[in-house]
């Protein structure tokens, strides 16, 4: 469906067990496209002496058992894939899930949410409904499993904050540039808190412990406090209008 | 005959958890690999007692550790110089070593290392998460080892032992993770950003660096010259393997463990080889360290001879438990 990339990607070695694949598209998007198909091409594919990827927004590492394959060799076999792939291997090569996530967004849980208002020039009720209108994309699985997504598409990136929130709640939807990330556990961050969704998105007694992959996408919509409680702690399941997610809670 | 032995924990030791060689294929989903900070003494104990060498065993780090079973059990003590003792009496490390039923079993604190894996015959009981019992704290799953557990293990039959000294049967060929005095030497294969800094090749061989308190199994902080790469612009945050030594933004060194957070922006200078990071697992605050650059041929020669050597011990044990109709 979609042209080859035009630019290859780099492959260097990172220590004696990884290879680092670098897209070199000039622009961005062009680089986490390129990425995006290389990192479906890699998964579909595990080379043999592949042992674990790590994905990047514009490169994957991919670690591997020196013992069992080359640096040489198995930069071949990566180039081999990576082009035997491209040319299937655009953002449609598969179907991806939906998802519908409840926010709340009020400052009592969204300690920025004030400021990125303020950031792109707009008022809180215009900017919560801005970012209620974006489809966004999980491009990678993040720190503990946080689905990292693309597609905020605010008219100038976000900025980080000065100085990181060592303690952010589960749940909390956060941005930065134009990405977007919900926190699974509580821990720190650098990036701006908007809204928390009242539902558990990662819970590691399942198998597999989230209902999302790469390649899925995210609405997020807006809920007030009384239906923030009446939903608190149910598991965030695939293309669940708010109004049916207690269906979905109890899946195995 | 499989039988259910019950492992009474009197003491617990400053952080002793449920381990093993950690996950794998978990890092494409954003959860680390985890495992034994020393994977080699995890791996020659599980061996040393019959189980395949990513079973699940203790890693126990700091303080003294304390345990009875209710009933014989085959276990061994690999990891960092300490004192073990059974019913009061010295007995070896890096060795199996057969507890009868109601005997103390004792590890004193580490001296030289920092950690050490203890493995019992047969299958310890615990729980997985993303089929692994190596625990992830920032997924909340502690894995910790507390006073008063009772831990349970699946075995066979133990191995004989001589019947009236008690001494062990067997001589194996064990490779020890030697932890000498003094200075510990890490090999070094070049990063991406090492061009980026003149002179840190030179630095990082004829330099030597102290581990710093702030160290934990996300990475070990090291004291000592550093020198910033000059005209680097952002780095986008991108995967980083194990061993990873990177320059941060403050006059340090940051060495990457197992459960590093896995995608990071700072330049990295040098890998440590893999061969060589089971030692980073053992390095405690106030151990110098120093470097030597050695190139890919070399890191993965040393790093074969090491699983070699696992190898030819595992080989050796099988044969010897199945010439005893013991193997579990």
């Amino acid at each position: 469906m979609t042209s080859p990339p035009a630019f290859e990607p780099t492959l260097t070695p990172y220590g004696d067990s990884a290879l680092m694949i670098a897209a070199t598209d000039p622009d961005p998007a062009g680089r986490r496209r390129t990425m995006g198909a290389a990192r479906r091409a890699v998964e579909t594919r595990r080379p043999h002496g592949v042992v674990d990827l790590v994905a990047g927004l514009e490169s994957l590492l991919v670690e591997f058992d020196p013992l069992e394959v080359s640096t040489e060799a198995l930069a071949t076999l990566l180039r081999l894939t990576l082009d035997a792939h491209q040319p299937d291997a655009g953002p449609d090569a598969t179907a991806p899930t939906h998802f519908t996530i409840p926010v709340l967004f009020d400052d009592a849980v969204a300690p920025d949410l004030a400021e990125v208002a303020a950031e792109q020039g707009l008022d809180q009720a215009t900017l919560v409904e801005r970012f209620a209108s974006f489809s966004l994309s999980i491009s990678l699985l993040a720190a503990a499993m946080a689905p990292m997504m693309d597609g905020a598409a605010f008219d100038t990136p976000v900025s980080r904050c000065t100085l990181p929130r060592t303690d952010v709640a589960a749940g909390s939807i956060m941005v930065a540039g134009a990405n977007a990330i919900i926190q699974p556990f509580p821990g720190p961050t650098g990036w701006k808190v908007i809204g928390r969704t009242p539902l558990r998105i990662c819970d590691i007694a399942r198998t597999p412990p989230t209902s999302y992959r790469p390649g899925d996408t995210v609405r997020f919509v807006p809920i007030d406090a009384p239906e923030y409680d009446r939903l608190a702690g149910r598991f965030l399941t695939a293309d669940t209008p708010v109004a049916d997610a207690a269906e979905g809670a109890g899946a195995p | 005959m499989i039988r259910t032995v019950a492992l009474h924990v009197s003491e617990a030791g400053w952080l002793s958890t449920y381990q093993d060689l950690g996950r794998t294929g978990a890092e494409a989903l954003g959860v680390p690999c985890g495992g034994a900070a020393d994977q080699h003494s995890a791996a020659v104990a599980n061996i040393l007692v019959g189980n395949a060498r990513n079973a699940t065993l203790l890693e126990i780090l700091g303080g003294t550790f304390a345990f009875t079973p209710d009933a014989d059990v085959l276990v061994a003590v690999t990891g960092t110089e300490t004192t073990l003792t059974v019913d009061g009496l010295p007995t070896p490390l890096w060795e199996p070593v057969v507890v009868p039923a109601g005997s103390r079993v004792r590890l004193g604190p580490a001296t030289g290392g920092l950690r050490s894996y203890l493995a019992i015959g047969g299958e310890l009981a615990a729980p997985r998460f993303l089929g692994s019992a190596a625990p992830d704290a920032r997924m909340r799953f502690p894995q910790l080892i507390a006073r008063g557990d009772t831990l349970g293990v699946h075995s066979g039959p133990v191995p004989a032992t001589h019947p009236d000294f008690g001494v062990p049967l067997y001589r194996f060929p064990v490779p020890r993770l030697p932890l000498p005095e003094g200075t510990w030497t890490l090999d070094l294969v070049e990063g991406p950003e090492t061009a980026a800094v003149p002179g840190i090749r030179e630095l990082l061989a004829t330099s030597t660096y102290t581990v710093g308190p702030q160290s934990d199994r996300v990475g070990l902080r090291l004291d000592g010259p550093v020198l910033h790469p000059q005209g680097l612009g952002e780095i986008v945050s991108h995967g980083v393997p194990v061993g990873a030594l990177e320059i941060p933004h403050s006059d340090e060194l940051i060495i990457l463990g197992r459960y590093r957070t896995l995608t990071a922006g700072y330049p990295i200078v040098a890998f440590v080889t893999t061969a060589c990071q089971d030692l980073l697992g053992q390095a405690g605050p106030g151990r110098t360290i120093g470097f030597r650059w050695v190139d890919e041929a070399a890191a993965v020669r040393g790093l074969r001879e090491s699983r070699q050597r696992l190898d030819f011990l595992e080989a050796r044990v099988k044969s010897a438990y199945a010439a005893c109709g013991t193997s579990p």
